[in-house]
């Protein structure tokens, strides 16, 4: 079957009036799941998947799917307008997207989040089509030492971005790497840094931390302004519509957080949260300007965006293809499948050709549909600043109580998410950046299991990370990273390791907002 | 004094002392509310599949709810020690293994005793693992496969799902009965195990029939031998580890996932629970629908799940001891 005759046949399965409903219906629920704090796609899939026994195995997936995507969407929202990330994969979204709404351009930001996202995924089925059987390649391809220089480098791109103070940024990332630590030793099963709780075990939850840092602690320092009513009164379309020097700005980062993001989502070992944060790096890096970042830039509301949302849709190609799931959510996709007794692997294209082609049709419907009801919702949203404080925080704690408790069912959770809400507060007081101490916390893990699984596999021989060609390429980008602005500086005659001007502290959270 | 009691009080009097004396629960009355069942690890992950397999049949045969309880965490662990927090006489458990074998090894304090603390149920299901390679492995079966290892000791790799996980101890447990020593990796997922066979970084690994499946049938791994007595349903062509090339005849190496229930529960209880999860156990279409996910059937009395947990503990005791006293 060509891709044409694949993409038609798509169009018959996923048009039947059964699986469009439940496409949509996925969509629309996972929009507003995303939106809501802490409780991401995952609580509303494992909710979802005891229905699916009842449906036709092409509209259980189909559904799933919509969720999965939607969340991908509905996310941005509360991370744009409050600076609560709705997921893990929005909390980079809210570094320029909520200064964009302080300044009165939240509509303009929700417009470009889901222009973004839309055109993100679009590109990204584009790449499942094109590339699908190269992508999977690549993905049984790339080794424990692949990963652990992928993310090094990562690591160094990201957290070497110019700040005011370089020492707190570094100190946060270590902060976060240190985090990561807690839980079981994968090589040896010892437990690190539980405390002898049995909860600890599995390490901190991610949604807890990132909801602590960001949500719980945004509410405490708004505590003082509890009385007050949030900005913008009244939206009017003109305000939803980006300028045209906003739409130029969109369309590189967009090309450029799409490549990364299909790229990265593709790789079972990635996920479309780190997709999101290197997307960040990577605009600020490039960028012309780069002290705009943190102050509104749209750039770094746009590539972020389509970053994960096309990460979210080539994440099904391990899945579908190789039958390997990249994440939990992916996992769960998998079980799905398997539930009604469909194995994905490598025949599942022969075997099953309309569950892929349809699979593959009902992520352009249900993203077009998806556009088409988040555009109007954009004014719904914004208007949700002007509920006051005293009412919308406590609810928001109640939706994060929710949401860190629907991860794992655990009250010991809640209690975490309510202290580090503290230390989060207490970091923001001293101008540290949350956001940084979660990529060490979300790359620490990776590195560091990668890192010594290459290392059992050379045998100890720490070579296997020049010899294996995308391990060397990594590496030499990780350095060349480091060593060329300070090359650059001595050759300006400037002072050396003099960084690019940031006089808002980019990734610090900036006093005495609004 | 006495007329002055209000009904209001006498009633509420007599309630109270109803309900003392209806504790412990009657077998007869029982279930008077619904069933509460633990499940140490998440929705969707095939212990909560199967636990919800045999939730709807049990909640028509006993005509209570039956409501499945995700406690994930700690190798399932959280899941028993939720359960035994429990003391309302209709709280349960679903488990693998490992929080009634091994755990108690590998993590320090898990605050109860598989035997003690536990009242076994019932045997649900088993799985054994399958010894999986790459196609371009050399050995096509498992006595050419000891044969190599033997000629080239601890350089043959092979993938875990991680230190002291079923797959770990398996292959530990082959390379002693087999006089071998294997290269450990671990890793956290059969998905990451499979990818790496794939990729070529390790060799081997032992893991579910179902993760390897789809890649031999595409060409790409073969499977080696399985590690039940019999030959398992799913993956029939696949010879027995037991007896080949120098291994035991009994050599056998299951997961396994078991209804239980905290100590000191009714014995007519547990009776009850048994004999309707037999019963459910027994039917066709769950059979088929277990065999599905890559699990087979099992049953029986409570005394099998018993001598079930006291056997494996001492197996898989045995293979800890030998790993550790290795470091």
């Amino acid at each position: 079957m060509t891709t044409l005759e694949g993409l038609a046949h798509g169009f018959t399965v996923a048009l039947q009036p059964e699986v469009l409903i439940y496409s949509l219906f996925g969509a629309l629920l996972g929009t507003f799941v995303g939106v809501l704090p802490g409780i991401g796609a995952m609580a509303a899939i494992t909710l979802l998947l005891p229905l699916t026994y009842y449906i036709s195995s092409e509209a259980a997936l189909v559904m799933l799917a919509g969720v999965y995507y939607g969340a991908q969407y509905g996310g941005a929202v509360a991370s744009i307008l409050l600076r609560l990330p709705g997921t893990p994969q929005s909390v980079v979204t809210a570094l320029d997207g909520y200064p964009m709404a302080q300044q009165g351009r939240g509509g303009v930001a929700l417009f470009t989040a889901m222009i973004s996202s839309f055109a993100g995924s679009m590109l990204g089925i584009v790449v499942l089509v094109v590339l699908a059987g190269w992508l999977s390649r690549v993905a049984t391809e790339f080794g424990a030492a692949d990963y652990a220089a992928m993310m090094i480098m990562g690591l160094v791109a990201a957290s070497t971005i110019g700040s005011k103070h370089p020492a707190k940024s570094f100190a946060m990332v270590v902060l976060g790497l240190i985090l990561g630590c807690v839980g079981t030793d994968v090589n040896s099963g010892a437990q690190r840094l539980t405390f002898g709780r049995t909860e600890l075990i599995d390490g901190i939850n991610l949604v807890a931390l990132a909801m602590g840092l960001f949500g719980v602690a945004e509410v405490i320092s708004n505590i003082r302004r509890a009385d007050r009513h949030g900005p913008p009164d009244r939206v009017t379309l003109r305000q939803l519509i980006p300028t045209r020097q906003d739409l130029r700005r969109m369309v590189a980062p967009v090309l450029r957080g799409t490549g990364l993001g299909s790229m990265l989502g593709a790789l079972p070992g990635t996920g479309s949260t780190i997709s999101s944060f290197l997307s960040y790096a990577m605009e600020q890096r490039v960028a012309r300007q780069p002290e705009r970042f943190g102050k509104g830039a749209i750039e770094g509301v746009a590539g972020p965006e389509a970053a994960n949302n096309s990460a979210a849709i080539t994440a099904f190609v391990p899945t579908l293809t190789l039958g390997i799931p990249g994440d939990p959510i992916m996992a769960l996709m998998l079980g799905a499948l398997i539930i009604h007794g469909i194995q994905p692997g490598p025949l599942m294209l022969e075997a099953r050709p309309d569950m892929f082609w349809g699979l593959v049709v009902s992520f352009g419907i249900g993203n077009l549909f998806l556009l088409i009801l988040n555009l109007p919702l954009i004014g719904i949203w914004v208007s949700m600043l002007r509920i006051p404080f005293r009412w919308l925080y406590p609810a928001i704690i109640v939706f994060i109580c929710l949401g860190v408790y629907s991860v794992r069912g655990s009250v010991f959770d809640i209690a975490m998410v309510a202290g580090i809400g503290a230390v989060g507060y207490a970091l923001s007081l001293a101008a540290f950046s949350p956001a940084l101490l979660l990529l060490g916390f979300v790359l620490g893990p990776l590195i560091e299991t990668n890192l010594r699984r290459a290392m059992l596999i050379s045998r100890g021989d720490p070579m296997i990370f020049l010899e294996r060609p995308i391990a060397c390429g990594f590496i030499m980008a990780a350095v060349a990273l480091i060593v060329f602005p300070v090359v650059k500086s001595v050759f300006r005659g400037r002072r050396t390791g003099a960084l690019p001007p940031d006089p808002q502290g980019i990734w610090t959270k900036k006093k005495g907002r609004r | 004094m006495i007329t002055h009691i209000s009904r209001r009080g006498f009633t509420a009097a007599a309630i109270g002392i109803a309900l003392t004396t209806a504790t412990p629960v009657l077998a007869q009355e029982w279930p008077t509310g619904p069933l509460h069942v633990y499940v140490g690890f998440p929705a969707g992950s095939s212990p909560d599949t199967i636990a919800r397999m045999i939730a709807e049949p049990l909640a028509e045969a006993l005509g209570q709810p039956v409501v499945i309880e995700n406690k994930p965490g700690a190798g399932g662990v959280i899941g028993v020690q939720q359960m035994l927090a429990q003391t309302d006489g209709h709280s349960f458990g679903v488990t693998i293994n490992g929080p009634l074998t091994t755990a108690q090894r590998m993590i320090a304090d898990v605050g109860y005793d598989a035997v003690t603390d536990i009242a076994p149920v019932s045997l649900i299901a088993t799985t054994p693992l399958v010894l999986a390679v790459s196609s371009d492995f050399a050995a096509d079966d498992a006595a050419s496969f000891i044969e190599d290892a033997k000629a080239r000791p601890g350089e043959i790799s092979y993938g875990s799902v991680g230190q002291g996980s079923g797959a770990h101890l398996t292959a530990e447990l082959f390379a002693s009965e087999a006089g071998i020593e294997l290269f450990h990796i671990p890793f956290q997922s059969y998905a990451e195990v499979t990818t790496s066979i794939l990729g070529g970084e390790i060799d081997s690994g032992f893991m579910a029939p179902s993760a390897a499946l789809p890649h031999v049938e595409a060409g790409k791994m073969k499977m080696l031998g399985v590690t039940s007595t019999e030959p398992f349903p799913q993956v029939p062509d696949v010879p027995v580890l037991a007896g080949q090339a120098g291994l035991p005849d009994n050599f056998r190496a299951e997961l396994w996932d078991a209804f239980i229930a905290p100590a000191g529960t009714d014995p007519a209880i547990i009776e009850r629970l048994n004999t309707e999860i037999d019963t459910i156990l027994g039917d066709k279409e769950i059979q088929d629908k277990l065999l599905a996910i890559g699990w087979k059937a099992e049953g029986g009395a409570p005394d099998l799940l018993a001598d079930r947990i006291v056997e494996d503990t001492e197996l898989w005791g045995a293979v800890i001891d030998k790993t550790e006293a290795a470091e």
